[in-house]
């Protein structure tokens, strides 16, 4: 392949080798160097494997430099090589030639070993051979310069342009040295600019990083004209008709950023989840022979089926606390719903409904459990004053009782649990009579509990309501054992409400001067006690103090109340006879009952010239069979009030001694369960007889709407507007207005004339806002598990 | 709530709580996107009180004070709704008006999660970042010694065998008489550890079985995947993409009948058969799927009833000894496959694991042994199992790869290491680190978690409900509201991801010590660090 080398005087020679002895780079370096400032612009060296000939030559600036070698050109020939030099090595190249180059242009008519190029920016490099492994790697394109250049007539070795980042590789493939490949294994690993055009084949690439494009025009022209201009500098063009075939070269670049960043070469997952994956296992993946879903990821936020949560309106499902708290189970937050709808007449006929006392118990004489246990106490706010509304019923008009069944019920006992019951069972439409020893209704608000606590005026027209409605009743009548024989055998039923009418007494010394509790209220009320001064009461509980009260009108100026422990007395009448002066002492033990007081065991008189006992009472049973079971001298009932006779019932104190809305309670539940028995209805397992709803959770009530600032009432409109209406719907459409997704509307039910919240499923995103913001705690958001 | 109220002793405020939501009135739209995203109600809506007053100090002008109402979102404390910090609210909300905060202070919250005497149980691993495998450095590079090795360039073998792989004279031995030769398969070294169906969604197994398919037959990398106790899908165990997984026994045996039913229709053999003794996340602790999470596709796949918890005895329950249990279970899951099959034990890092080894080197079927350290992850269970039992993994690797060098054995049984490899997200130089002190592979399960579909876990106890089927991600539940959240094609893609990018991780690491075609299995003299003690423990090198 060498070219004849002919010797040409205008160079000047330089010998690698002196007296058989070779010099050293330096040396010949410094012979070079020392040339070109002479002006020297042809050199030939004859070199003997020196290190970087013709590389450095600047200081001959622009003037044009010609380096010939011949010999054995050594490493990194050329290399740093500047624009004014041309180099021509005569034989082949070693390692590295035109390393660095910038801008010498070295022609090689023979072989070049590896690292031909190797970092170089700028120039030219002309190979008439093949070259080594690692050819045109790390070269750049600086835009101040044209591109470097790199010209091989055979082929390359491994890893051709290895991290190229510019410039112009051109491979022939003349005489390939890697069988008929252009390039050896593994080419253009991390190329990120420049272009190599290569004619014939290549035995695969780094398609991560370079790609292969066609040809343009332009580009061609280039190729074409250049390729002439390499095969003359290599005295080949002859070869040109052989190379010169367009079709024959490929164009090699690297990838854009872009490109690479976008990488489709690998299939994607989607089409090897289609055309692999499930190719393989069947339509559905891996479960789809279990599971039916589908294949569609869903989103974070999701209505309908897919929401974690679904919000029920669960209006009037349970009982208010106001509600649950009654023992007469009264629904107190539908009166005030009433109220808020302008229903103020039925929010008070409502009331008849439950008891036939609503003024003077509801109203006056029961501590209300109801206002106790108000949502509002929760946060310390003022409950919701019942009072009010129930005292505005005494004027109500009686209800309507239902068509006659023609049952027949007796009553033993005209106090608020006889009445009641009798009220109850009469509007149920069943024939009653009430039975009562005394010559007025009424049983101890008649006959025991003190006016001051309540309105006897409001009373009487209470009692005679309840006279316009059961027509029957039978005062002053004592009942015996035959007369209960009789009734008993006249009566479908009979319920004995007939109270406490004994009382207890201390079996101490003394027991006889002292009065009973219940003698000397009923003495106070008809007025037929002795102006007294001073009065011990023992047993300090809510009777001791109506006693004190009374004891207080009737004009003693020392009230005194004892008790073995803590007063029981709460409310109302602790408060009022406090208001009396009522002193209460404890723990306190009676010795005895003399002539000036009480003794008590500490061997302490406390003063009285009245004594009461006011340690309980107990019921008056001489009038039962002995088949009645007892309990601790009360009768004895099961849940449903039936006493060990199923033929009579027994409610009120008779059974356990309470409040006077227990007695009410109990007679209205004795009366629903006695109705049930006339339909003909399995009490036992008919879980309806009774609402047996729950009470609310407060913590679903929001009581923020409310004012804090309410200490008091002035009327039935501000205590319904306040009332947060716990478990029964406002209708106040807050809900509406909070969701966030407009899921939720308002249905009027023509049917029954009422109305419902809706959350449309569609829409709904489970949020919970609704549950939220509602006043009333109606709305719950509960798991979906659909 | 009202404000004002009776305390109960375990009645905690916002500020008692590990999680501590901020959120912002004027940012908040209301939009109710964050309560209804939030996995344990740990927020709700509710109605706020705002009095205000004007007041004049001029006597002719009354003083005033009322009060307003606004709506925003509230955090519960009650025990129940305690928020845990996955920050899925702060994910969906639209205007970055809400966000779970860590509560710096030590939180109350852990001294009553015990109501009703129940101690707590959760998913995830032991609340601790410490890791003594990023401590270790790699201090051998060589850039002119060795033959340096550009990762980038220069093209790699990454495999490692798994099997047993009998000493040469021995082999030669059984070639010539036509004996029989232990199977050995040639692996990825980074396996997908043992994760059930059932502690997994279908969507997420589905996932992880789909990537591990693609590295396979589209990137030519043999990776593995263990099936974790909880049986495998008939259609899987019929498919050719059986090869890619270890099918794990363990004492639940649940799914193994179908396994067995699945024998004459197997394609393939599956890669080998991995018996789980124990797990590095509760050590001497059973399996446990609560049964929140046992719905249909669960019971269908495990041959149980739906809705109850399915713990697994602690041991298998008839093996009474060391040597009875490795013989008897190696010899019957061998036989299953004719004996092609690799199978080995899988224990937790224990001080008595050497016993393990000492075991498995006298017997021929053993095919290695996987050993799972302390910071292993589970779906459930006991607290006190995951934070305070078990056994750090690297010097639990050294100690039994040292103990078969001094056998003469370190090339015959494979070690395979598990346990928070890559728990701070060094994945590829935990491997290797593991791999110079004595492995011939890793196992990973959290890391796959975190980075194949997002898990939001922490070791500073965020999220952590596994165990009770709320993942906000839809990893861990066999509820599809949630599981549906994830597309198990992007999981592939995302396990793919984390391979390609340990694969280069890996590469940088092996590089510099010259290694291409073997890995630098217990290549020490590569390992250094700078603590002394663990230096002298673990036998490498002390740099300062």
């Amino acid at each position: 392949m060498n070219p004849k080398i002919k010797s040409n005087p205008k160079y000047s020679k330089i010998f690698g080798k002196q007296d058989g002895k070779r010099l050293s780079s330096r040396v010949v370096e410094e012979i070079i160097q020392n040339k070109i400032k002479k002006d020297h612009r042809y050199l030939e060296i004859e070199a003997f494997g020196q290190h970087g000939i013709g590389g450095r030559l600047w200081s001959a600036k622009d003037k044009k430099i010609h380096i010939r070698i011949t010999g054995h050109s050594g490493q990194r020939t050329g290399s740093l090589g500047f624009a004014n030099t041309k180099i021509e090595i005569m034989g082949s190249a070693s390692d590295d030639v035109g390393w660095l180059n910038a801008g010498a242009q070295i022609i090689i008519h023979g072989h070049a070993s590896n690292g031909v190029m190797n970092g170089s920016a700028q120039g030219q490099v002309y190979v008439a051979g093949s070259i080594g492994a690692r050819g045109m790697t790390m070269t750049k394109h600086n835009p101040r310069f044209d591109p470097p250049e790199l010209w091989v007539l055979g082929s390359a070795g491994d890893f051709f342009g290895e991290f190229m980042a510019g410039g112009t590789a051109i491979i022939c493939n003349f005489e390939s040295q890697n069988g008929s490949y252009a390039l050896g294994y593994r080419p253009f690993v991390g190329m990120v600019a420049g272009k190599a055009f290569i004619r014939g084949d290549i035995d695969g690439f780094s398609e991560n990083d370079a790609n292969l494009v066609p040809i343009s025009d332009d580009e061609w022209d280039w190729l074409f004209i250049n390729l002439k201009t390499f095969l003359s500098k290599i005295n080949k063009d002859q070869l040109i008709d052989s190379l010169g075939k367009r079709s024959q070269w490929n164009l090699m670049k690297a990838k854009s950023q872009e490109e690479k960043l976008y990488n489709d070469s690998k299939k994607s997952l989607k089409s090897f989840r289609s055309q692999v994956w499930i190719k393989e296992l069947g339509a559905g993946g891996l479960f789809g022979d279990i599971l039916n879903v589908d294949e569609e990821p869903c989103p974070i936020i999701t209505s309908g089926k897919m929401r974690r949560f679904i919000p029920i309106w669960e209006n009037k499902k349970y009982k208010a606390p106001c509600e649950a708290s009654c023992p007469t189970s009264i629904p107190v937050q539908n009166r005030w719903h009433l109220v808020r709808s302008k229903s103020l007449d039925t929010a008070l006929e409502k009331q008849l409904e439950y008891t036939p006392f609503p003024a003077t118990i509801c109203g006056y004489l029961c501590p209300n459990p109801c206002m106790a246990t108000c949502t509002r106490n929760v946060e310390g706010m003022t409950p919701i004053d019942i009072k009010i509304l129930n005292r505005a019923t005494e004027n109500v008009k009686l209800p309507s009782p239902l068509e006659k069944s023609g049952k027949t019920i007796a009553v033993i006992g005209a106090g608020p649990a006889g009445i009641s019951v009798a009220w109850q069972l009469t509007l149920k439409g069943h024939d009653v009579t009430l039975f009562d020893e005394e010559k007025e209704l009424g049983g101890k608000i008649t006959s025991v509990i003190p006016e001051s606590r309540f309105s006897k005026k409001i009373f009487q027209n209470e009692l005679k309501r309840v006279k316009k409605l059961i027509p029957n009743i039978i005062l002053n009548k004592k009942i015996d054992k035959s007369k209960m024989k009789q009734i008993k055998k006249k009566f479908d039923y009979t319920v004995v409400a007939s109270g406490l009418s004994k009382s207890k007494m201390l079996p101490i010394e003394g027991i006889e001067k002292a009065d009973s509790a219940l003698n000397f209220l009923f003495l106070a009320k008809s007025n037929e006690i002795k102006p007294l001064n001073k009065i011990v009461i023992i047993g300090a509980g809510n009777v001791g103090c109506d006693v004190a009260i009374e004891a207080h009108r009737l004009g003693a100026k020392q009230i005194t109340l004892i008790d073995v422990q803590k007063p029981a007395a709460f409310g109302n009448e602790k408060r009022d006879a406090k208001a009396c002066g009522a002193k209460f002492l404890w723990p306190c033990y009676t010795e005895k009952i003399t002539d000036n007081g009480v003794l008590l065991k500490t061997g302490e008189l406390i003063m009285a010239d009245k004594v009461v006992i006011s340690i309980g009472d107990k019921p008056d049973l001489s009038f039962l069979e002995k088949n009645i079971e007892t309990d601790n001298e009360f009768i004895k009932v099961n849940n449903l009030f039936t006493t060990s006779d199923p033929k009579i019932f027994a409610i009120g104190d008779v059974v356990s001694p309470g409040l006077l809305t227990d007695a009410i309670g109990m007679g209205r539940n004795c009366a629903h369960f006695i109705h049930a028995l006339f339909q003909g209805k399995d009490v036992i397992k008919d879980k309806n007889l009774f609402d047996e709803k729950e009470k609310i959770n407060s913590k679903r009530i929001s009581l923020e709407y409310f004012s804090p600032f309410t200490n008091k009432f002035n009327n039935i409109e501000e205590c319904a507007s306040e009332c947060a209406s716990c478990g029964t719907c406002r209708d106040c459409g807050i809900c509406i207005s909070i969701c966030p997704e407009n899921a939720i509307f308002r249905n009027e039910l023509e049917e029954t004339n009422d109305y419902e919240y809706v959350s449309d499923a569609e829409k709904c995103i489970g949020c919970g806002f609704c549950g939220g913001a509602c006043p009333c705690g109606i709305w719950n958001l509960v798991p979906n598990t659909a | 709530m009202p404000s004002n109220r009776t305390i109960k002793p375990s009645t905690l405020s916002i500020s008692d709580l590990p999680w501590q939501i901020k959120w912002d009135k004027d940012k908040c739209t209301l939009c109710g996107k964050c309560t209804s995203v939030c996995p344990v109600r740990a927020i709700e809506l509710k109605v706020f009180r705002k009095k205000s007053i004007s007041v004049s100090i001029d006597l002719n002008q009354a003083n005033k004070s009322d009060f307003q109402t606004f709506f925003g979102i509230n955090q519960q404390n009650a025990i129940e709704n305690t928020c845990m910090g996955c920050g899925m609210c702060t994910l969906i909300c639209p205007n970055n008006a809400i966000i779970s905060d860590k509560n710096l202070q030590t939180d109350k919250f852990s001294f009553h999660i015990n109501q009703g005497g129940e101690p707590r149980k959760r998913g995830g691993r032991r609340n601790s970042k410490e890791s003594i495998l990023d401590k270790i450095k790699f201090i051998r590079i060589s850039m002119l010694t060795d033959p340096a090795l550009d990762a980038g360039r220069h093209e790699f073998e990454i495999s490692t065998l798994l099997g047993r792989i009998l000493p040469p004279k021995e082999n030669m031995k059984q070639l010539r008489e036509h004996g029989w030769i232990p199977p050995v398969r040639e692996i990825y070294p980074l396996i997908i550890g043992g994760m059930s169906i059932g502690a997994l969604s279908p969507t997420m197994w589905e996932g992880l079985q789909m990537g591990v398919a693609y590295l396979n037959e589209e990137l030519n990398m043999q990776v593995r995947i263990s099936s974790g106790e909880g049986g495998c899908p008939a259609r899987l165990l019929k498919s050719r993409f059986l090869k890619y997984v270890i099918l794990q026994i363990a004492s639940g045996y649940f799914g193994w009948d179908e396994i067995i039913h699945a024998l004459p229709h197997m394609k393939e053999d599956p890669c080998a058969i991995e018996i789980k003794y124990g797990q590095g996340a509760k050590p001497g602790d059973g399996g446990l799927l609560m049964w929140y999470k046992v719905n249909k596709l669960i019971a269908a796949i495990r041959g149980v009833p739906m809705g109850i918890s399915l713990p697994s005895p602690p041991t298998h329950q008839t093996q009474y000894s060391i040597e009875e249990s490795i013989a008897k279970m190696i010899l019957s899951m061998s036989m299953a496959w004719g004996f092609r099959v690799p199978v080995y034990p899988k224990i937790s890092a224990t001080s008595t694991s050497l016993a393990v080894m000492n075991n498995l080197m006298i017997n021929n079927h053993a095919s290695g042994l996987a050993i799972d350290g302390e910071d292993g992850g589970t779906g459930a269970a006991y607290e006190v199992s995951m934070n305070h039992m078990g056994h750090p993994i690297a010097s639990c690797v050294r100690d039994n790869y040292l103990n078969l060098v001094k056998a003469g054995k370190q090339n015959e049984i494979p070690i395979f290491a598990g346990g928070g490899i890559g728990k701070n997200g060094n994945l590829a130089a935990n491997a290797a680190t593991l791999i110079m002190l004595g492995a011939s592979g890793v196992q990973i399960g959290k890391y796959v978690m975190q980075a194949g579909a997002g898990c939001l876990g922490t070791e500073e106890d965020r999220c952590n409900v596994c165990n009770i089927g709320v993942c906000p991600k839809g990893i861990t539940s066999q509820d599809p509201r949630l599981y549906r959240r994830l597309d198990p094609e992007k999981v592939a893609e995302r396990v793919v991801d984390l391979f390609l990018a340990f694969d280069t991780e890996f590469k940088k690491i092996i590089a510099p010590l010259g290694r291409s075609t073997s890995l630098p299995i217990g290549m020490s003299d590569a390992l250094g660090i700078n603590d002394f003690a663990a230096a002298q423990r673990l036998n490498i090198k002390y740099v300062v």
